[in-house]
């Protein structure tokens, strides 16, 4: 067993009190040094290299644990003002520690797609460090079909510099423990992002979706939309975090999270928080947690469809709004095929 | 066709009587008029015959063509070929129209044992018929129901019907929010599905849709069965008269 100089977050810790990661990960699991090989996939103009680790630029415990277990660190650099014809592809993130930095030059735009899908019984810690430089865009698509038995933290820290562009689409099917944490820091005026995601969750899942955008220039625009859906005995979680400094005037911040309870046993937590200080912005958050609509399902019944059909097309209906905003029609279209999949399945 | 022999239904967990034996043969070809007092039970009638949860019904007997319509779950029915048209009809948010009534044509085939109908032969249909209810084509391409007016959404329900081509139409107070033009519209269209193999309910609580929709038969129903019958010209003497008359 390998020395732990960093505790797993508990319940005690706020920021993981609905995901206690020391229950979820066994002793011999959490420091495993037999990380797999990461699997980055770049298009022509694109550089990655690996380099000796640099220590995380912030306190989150799971990211010092991936700076301390990973051994490496892979570097992804998009040149300032090139636009790839191909996506980036991080794939192979099933065992252990992983640390990736991407930075995207001024004016870059890049399309980025990671695949989570663990071994079983396996923990995966990876921490992403994604740099947006000026007028940069970057589309990202998380899709995380981790086994039911996988333990998954995945977090990422965004710097976004002026007029900058984030667009991160996610699906999630949760795992033991999953949680996808995301944190940008808004660092130049008029900075935008899309933060949308859908959860699924059936069984004993567990799915986290933690954000934390902390904005401190003028003029930035955000847009935060989850849904999820909970079936069984399953347990959502959403925390999100808009922290608005006093120069950042005229932000302009979104944040939904909207929730269906398939099964009077599952459980959702939510926590939507704004921290505002300054006085010129308009901020908004809501939070709905409900059950699918009983007149709605009648009146598709009374029209021929089965229960469970109308179900399945009532939850797609719900959920599908958040891929509205993900311009590669290719793309939302698998998701959608993946998220009909398991509508179907459940 | 439909045969409802001394139905009695409660709601509230059985705690609430609403209908109290009522008995009612609507034959194949005919068009029945359930009028009433507000609170009668008309409504309660179109739900019973669909199937929807909590409405109990502690005592008769509803067939179809001799089969148990209270046996069935309401898809089941509705394959067996029995349409409402709800009074309020549902919005449906993120289900494009088209999609909706696609499922649900198909859906009842496969439980009939069909043949489903191919995607160009549907949207076939579905113009046509939407041209001849004077409904804007895009409006088959938005959220069923989502936006639109009262009058869009009957009319909404008699594309549906005229798409699923039930045996058994049931049409709870179709008439409320439709003016005079598209009065005549709808009026038009279930018209136009009167034939012999079909049979109709049609619940109004005034009789302005009796002038364009002719019925074989009117029907009061009030205190919790049916109160008096009559023919076409019935309708207009409960117009005048109103219900008091079998009220109390």
């Amino acid at each position: 067993m390998t020395h732990m100089p960093h505790k797993l977050p508990t319940r005690r810790d706020e920021a993981w009190k609905w995901s206690d990661v020391s229950r979820a990960v066994s002793d011999d699991t959490r420091g495993s040094e037999t990380a797999s090989p990461v699997q980055v996939f770049v298009p022509t103009g694109v550089t990655v290299v690996q380099t000796a680790l640099t220590t995380a630029a912030n306190d989150v415990p799971l990211s010092k644990l991936a700076t301390e277990f990973a051994g490496q660190s892979w570097d992804i650099n998009v040149p300032a003002g090139f636009t790839p014809d191909e996506v980036i592809q991080i794939e192979g993130l099933t065992q252990g520690h992983a640390q990736i930095t991407l930075t995207l030059g001024k004016g870059a735009r890049a399309s980025l797609v990671e695949h989570y899908d663990g071994q079983a019984g396996s923990f995966c810690n990876s921490h992403l460090n994604i740099k947006l430089g000026e007028g940069a865009v970057l589309d990202r698509v998380i899709v995380q079909t981790d086994p039911d038995d996988c333990v998954r933290i995945a977090t990422t820290n965004v710097t976004a510099w002026a007029k900058s562009e984030l667009r991160q689409h996610t699906l999630a099917f949760g795992g033991k423990l999953t949680r996808l944490e995301t944190r940008l820091a808004g660092m130049g005026e008029a900075v935008k992002a899309t933060i949308n995601a859908a959860y699924l969750l059936d069984g004993k899942r567990h799915c986290d979706m933690t954000s934390y955008i902390d904005l401190a220039c003028p003029d930035g625009h955000i847009r935060q939309a989850v849904k999820g859906v909970t079936a069984d005995k399953s347990r959502g979680v959403f925390q999100g975090k808009f922290h608005v400094r006093r120069p950042a005037q005229q932000t302009d911040a979104e944040m939904r999270h909207d929730a269906i309870m398939l099964s009077d046993l599952s459980e959702i937590r939510s926590k939507p928080e704004l921290e505002i200080y300054a006085d010129d912005v308009a901020c908004a958050h809501g939070n709905t947690i409900g059950a699918l609509d009983d007149s709605a399902l009648f009146y598709m019944r009374q029209r021929g469809i089965p229960l469970a059909e109308a179900k399945a097309l009532l939850t797609e209906a719900f959920l599908a709004s958040v891929f509205d905003t993900l311009e590669d029609e290719v793309m939302r279209e698998s998701l959608l095929d993946k998220l009909r999949g398991w509508l179907a399945r459940s | 066709m439909l045969k409802i022999n001394n139905l009695h239904v409660s709601v509230d967990e059985g705690q609430k009587p609403i209908l109290t034996g009522l008995s009612l043969d609507v034959p194949k070809g005919e068009v029945h008029a359930i009028m009433g007092p507000n609170g009668a039970g008309k409504s309660t009638l179109s739900y019973v015959l669909t199937g929807r949860d909590g409405y109990e019904v502690t005592d008769g007997t509803v067939t179809l063509d001799g089969k148990d319509l209270l046996d069935m779950e309401p898809e089941e029915r509705a394959a067996a070929g029995v349409f409402l048209s709800f009074q309020y009809p549902l919005e449906i948010p993120g289900v494009p129209t088209m999609t909706f009534l696609k499922t649900a044509l198909n859906a009842q085939r496969r439980a009939r044992g069909e043949e489903e109908m191919k995607a160009p032969e549907f949207l076939k249909k579905a113009r046509a018929l939407a041209a001849e209810l004077k409904m804007k084509p895009e409006m088959l391409k938005r959220p069923l129901n989502v936006g639109f007016s009262g009058g869009e959404k009957k009319r909404m329900e008699i594309f549906q019907m005229m798409m699923l081509e039930p045996n058994l139409i049931v049409m709870d107070e179709t008439d409320s929010g439709l003016d005079v033009d598209a009065l005549r519209i709808v009026a038009d269209g279930v018209n136009k599905l009167r034939s012999p193999d079909r049979g109709m309910l049609i619940i109004t609580h005034y009789q302005r849709l009796l002038d364009y929709i002719v019925p074989d038969s009117v029907h009061v129903l009030a205190k919790g069965g049916i109160a008096a019958s009559g023919d076409a010209d019935f309708a207009k003497k409960l117009e005048s008269e109103g219900y008091d008359a079998y009220a109390t």
